[in-house]
């Protein structure tokens, strides 16, 4: 593999040793966008750490040795919504060409128009894409979909915890880790209590926050440091609620001291999509490279690499990766719709920090 | 030594200049101006970085937001007036105030047999003692924060001794809480305390103290009626310093407070950051400013007080 | 005047700072009468400082006795020995004002109010004061803050009153002014007093008695004519007033005076000799001889038969005085004189110089 790389990155660099003799923008990279003029700089906005590690590594890397006359430059936020938010502060003066966001969030930045629709014209790959997972109305579609699960310290269960309810049981006060709201883990605990202990969110939550009352006392922390895995890995908790994706790259690091699992209640899907920013200042290239990103070649790395589930249908997973991840379409996933939810997310958060955290 | 002395001193007076002459004037003029001069860099500065970006942001917390980053460009109280008219905002002043407040106190408490020892020390080392003081300064309070974190979590240092001595029996909560970030925010802004008393203790005197106890006081009056009113001034200042600091600090309530500490701080975060509703993280700084602005108004009636004696 | 009553007396009192270093006050032996005013004279670092504040108790002495009235007091912490002490900066309380500061000695005391209110405002009217007895001890000058604090130390009727440089904080004339008046307040209250200085006019001008001190010792105690016209030692002899001092082989002794002198005859080789006076019984010994450079005469070559002859190595004429430095032999005399309308000497010239016996005087000091 090591090998691999080095070789890729010898052929870019030919490649724009030739470009700068003057054979220029006509790209030479196979599977591009038939006779467009992809070259110059992409500035793309995405998560932080291990995420923009590995996708760099599986997406981004091949990205550029397939298209060397193109350059990515990646800045990583925190959160979606600082994403947003630095989308936003460009104001007319944009820069930012794609960004890679919770779809709460990217919702709320298609009805401001901040990012611009896209066609199967302009990417071919949105027509791989699973129907469901495509935009009504022609925005950003989903590039990848991840669920919520269960993280629990290996030594401490023989077996993989079954329910949810674990994370109430008395024995564990004091060591489990929940992020609470606005953070989307907390939004998506929420419906998965809702649902588990058979309340319709929709209409209301007050049960729910009940019963996440009773789970306070176990909480160790509402905004663990440095996060909710590392604190499994460490011992300093038993349980966590977390992602399961960057849980099942925590699972591979920590040697399997970290386990994570989806209970029997079922989960909600954490999904993300891939948005071209309106006035966007490479268009052009920045569709390269979202069809690029929507390639059964590039959801396929980044699933082996990160354990996030592909939202085309052509991807082929191997048995050991499909395993671990919640893909779409899967069995006991509860239904949020997320355009509701990025209507009802301000007023949860308000819940949790009057009733629930502050306690 | 016993020289007779001459006595022409008066004759060289009519020489004298009579008062300020014009080229006095000039000097005087030309020194305004160099003032000015070297004042307009400094001026500028907090100008484009502290009193624009201040009154912009007052001018956001009269827009009102419509979440995920829409503001809505109006001219409302409301968007100041939701937070004063809801009780969980005021439960939120009150922490802020409170944390603020309690930290100050302990940080002065810990601090002023320091700043008193260091101010008071003839030893050839006091430089150095004062460094070492002054020394956590070095590490960023992040790092000191997360010190903290493994020091106070309930399988931490702390906890484990006192379980193992038998103190207590089960780990007392103090990672994850209001008691932990207090704890933090007082170590923390120690040298600051110190720093901001030192410097308060110039009334000290060490032949006032002296002067007390030849006229008969003993030690303990000698410092309840002569040291510890003249350390009061710094006392004050430190105390100003640190409760400023204390609320307006983000980084210890947020990492030692586990979600369970809601402050200013954090809540002005959380609603520029994840909730993208910049008019009424505005509106919250509004009031923290507003917070901030009576403490140094009660400061400085306090400080006027205290020298108008 | 009652009969001599010591006050205070100090016994063998040492303070060192260090096996390695001298003391900082060594062995020191001295009496103070009641209702003197004994000023503790010499140069920075003599150890005068020092023995004021062992005396107050401000600093603890590594060997020796203090004892007030035949009380050993020692080991007494400062706050119970009932003295005032006078602070060179004042060390008025400055969150106080003038009443609140005279007042504090008292309240310490426990005294009733009344009372405390009578004593405070007659010690201010003592010092003339009474009007500013609510003034912020901020707006008073210098010589206003030294008063209070005078009167401060005095409300408390100390045993001993305890001055530390009190005067070297103010102007010239101030000084002048304030020497007067302390000394007149304590010739009024009759208060003992312990006062450190390193000006000799202050010293010679107030005090009974002089302690003039020198790398940790007293070198002289007594009255300030005592230690003026009969100095012990070379070092006082040039610590007070100017001096000529020069070495010689003493002479024979020949007869003693009323006052217990004896004359001597000196003769300095082919310069001449001349007469002077001292503790009898230094005969035949080296010593050295003070004579005081207004008591010394200048007059042309062979004026007279005794005096040393010299010649004028540079003059000084200012109207009312003339001054001349005249060289005899490897010496170099210094002559003061008011001028008298005679013809003054050009440098260079031959000039005779001398004195009346009782003028030069053999200092006891021997020398090694």
């Amino acid at each position: 593999m090591e090998l691999g790389i080095g070789r890729r990155a010898f052929i870019a660099s030919t490649a724009v040793a030739a470009a700068g003799v003057g054979l220029s923008a006509c790209s030479s990279g196979g599977g591009g966008v038939e006779g467009s003029a992809t070259s110059g700089p992409i500035n793309i906005i995405g998560y932080a750490g291990i995420w923009e590690e590995q996708y760099r590594a599986a997406v981004i890397e091949p990205f550029l040795a397939e298209y060397p006359d193109i350059t990515v430059n990646y800045a990583s936020k925190r959160s979606s919504a600082e994403m947003l938010s630095a989308v936003q502060s460009e104001g007319g003066n944009r820069t930012t060409d794609i960004t890679i966001m919770d779809i709460a969030v990217s919702n709320g930045g298609n009805s401001q128009g901040i990012f611009s629709t896209l066609s199967e014209e302009d990417v071919p790959n949105i027509a791989n894409v699973n129907p469901d997972l495509v935009n009504a109305d022609g925005f950003g579609p989903v590039v990848m979909l991840d669920a919520v699960s269960l993280l629990y310290a290996s030594a401490e269960f023989s077996t993989p915890p079954e329910s949810w309810e674990v994370l109430w049981d008395e024995q564990y006060r004091g060591k489990v880790n929940v992020v609470a709201p606005p953070s989307g883990i907390g939004i998506n605990l929420t419906a998965i209590t809702a649902d588990m202990i058979g309340e319709d969110f929709t209409t209301s939550i007050d049960q729910t926050v009940t019963k996440l009352q009773e789970l306070a006392p176990n909480v160790q922390s509402w905004a663990p440091n440095p996060d909710e895995y590392q604190s499994v890995v460490t011992g300093q908790t038993v349980l966590g609620v977390g992602q399961n994706a960057r849980a099942q790259y925590y699972v591979d690091d920590s040697d399997g001291a970290l386990g994570a699992t989806v209970p029997q209640e079922g989960t909600v899907y954490q999904i993300n999509t891939i948005n071209l920013t309106a006035d966007a200042p490479n268009p052009e290239a920045a569709k390269t490279f979202i069809n690029y990103a929507l390639s059964p070649e590039a959801q396929t790395a980044f699933a082996e690499a990160m354990y996030y589930a592909p939202s085309i249908d052509n991807a082929e997973l191997p048995e050991e990766v499909a395993a671990r991840l919640v893909e779409y379409g899967d069995d006991g996933i509860i239904p949020l719709d997320q355009e509701w939810l990025a209507a009802t997310r301000d007023e949860w958060t308000e819940r949790w920090n009057r009733e629930i955290v502050n306690n | 030594m016993t020289a007779v002395k001459s006595d022409d001193a008066p004759r060289l007076a009519p020489s004298q200049p009579a008062g300020p002459g014009t080229h006095e004037k000039r000097t005087a003029r030309r020194g305004k101006l160099a003032a000015g001069g070297l004042l307009t860099p400094a001026l500028l500065g907090l100008l484009l970085g502290f009193v624009l970006p201040v009154l912009w942001m007052i001018r956001m917390a009269f827009n009102e937001g419509a979440g995920s980053g829409v503001v809505i460009e109006t001219f409302t109280l409301q968007t100041i007036l939701d937070p004063l008219t809801d009780s969980y905002y005021w439960g939120i002043i009150w922490n802020t105030f409170s944390m603020g407040f309690t930290s100050a106190l302990l940080c002065i408490i810990v601090s002023y047999p320091l700043a008193l020892f260091l101010t008071r020390t003839v030893s050839r080392w006091k430089g150095i003692l004062i460094a070492i003081a002054l020394a956590p300064l070095l590490s960023s309070d992040v790092v000191r924060t997360y010190g903290w974190m493994v020091i106070l979590s309930p399988d931490g240092i702390l906890n484990s001794a006192l379980l193992s001595i038998g103190i207590i029996s089960t780990p007392l909560q103090l990672a994850n809480s209001m008691p932990g970030v207090i704890i933090g925010l007082v170590q923390i802004f120690m040298p600051y305390a110190i720093l901001a008393m030192i410097s308060g203790f110039g009334r000290l005197n060490t032949q006032l103290e002296e002067a007390a106890s030849s006229l008969g006081a003993n030690r303990m009056t000698t410092f309840l009626r002569i040291t510890f009113p003249l350390s009061l001034p710094g006392i004050f200042t430190a105390f100003l310093l640190i409760f400023v600091l204390s609320i307006s600090t983000f980084v210890t309530p947020r990492l030692l407070g586990g979600g369970r500490v809601q402050v200013l701080a954090t809540a002005i975060y959380d609603q520029t950051t994840e909730l993208l509703n910049w008019p009424f993280a505005a509106a919250l700084a509004v009031i923290l400013l507003m917070l901030f602005g009576t403490v140094v108004a009660f400061y400085q009636a306090l400080t006027k007080k205290l020298e108008g004696e | 005047m009652n009969t001599p009553r010591t006050k205070l007396s100090l016994a063998g009192l040492t303070k060192s700072y260090g096996s390695n270093l001298p003391p900082a006050v060594d062995n020191l032996d001295m009496e103070v009468e009641d209702g003197h005013l004994v000023a503790l004279l010499g140069p920075s670092g003599c150890g005068k400082t020092t023995t004021l504040r062992m005396v107050a108790g401000l600093l603890d002495p590594t060997s020796g006795r203090i004892m007030v009235e035949g009380q050993n007091i020692t080991n007494t912490p400062v706050h119970k020995r009932q003295m005032g002490m006078v602070f060179q900066s004042y060390a008025l309380f400055p969150h106080m004002n003038v009443q609140e500061n005279v007042a504090f000695g008292l309240q310490m005391r426990k005294r009733p109010k009344q009372e405390q209110q009578e004593r405070v405002m007659k010690a201010l009217e003592m010092v003339q004061l009474d009007h500013l007895a609510k003034r912020s001890t901020k707006a008073l000058s210098g010589g206003q803050q030294q008063r209070i604090a005078l009167a401060r130390a005095l409300v408390v009727e100390p045993t001993v009153l305890l001055l530390d440089e009190p005067l070297s904080n103010l102007d010239a004339k101030l000084r002048e002014t304030m020497r007067t008046e302390i000394r007149q307040i304590q010739q009024r209250t009759r208060a003992t007093t312990l006062f450190v200085t390193h000006d000799q006019d202050e010293a010679l001008d107030m005090a009974d008695r002089i302690a003039l001190m020198n790398g940790g010792l007293i070198e002289q105690f007594g009255s300030p004519h005592e230690i003026y016209e009969r100095p012990r030692t070379r070092f006082v002899a040039n610590f007070i007033g100017r001096a000529n001092l020069f070495e010689a082989a003493i002479g024979s002794e020949s007869s003693t005076g009323p006052d217990g002198l004896a004359r001597y005859e000196i003769s300095v080789g082919d310069h001449g000799s001349f007469h002077a006076v001292g503790e009898p019984g230094m005969a035949g010994s080296v010593r050295n001889v003070l004579v005081r450079p207004h008591r010394l005469r200048v007059g042309s070559a062979g004026t007279g038969a005794e005096g040393l002859r010299g010649r004028i190595e540079s003059n000084s004429y200012t109207g009312d005085s003339v001054s001349y430095h005249v060289r005899v032999g490897s010496e170099l005399f210094t002559a003061e004189r008011l001028t008298d309308g005679d013809t003054l000497l050009s440098v260079g010239d031959h000039a005779t110089i001398s004195w009346r016996a009782e003028d030069a005087l053999v200092l006891p000091e021997e020398l090694q």
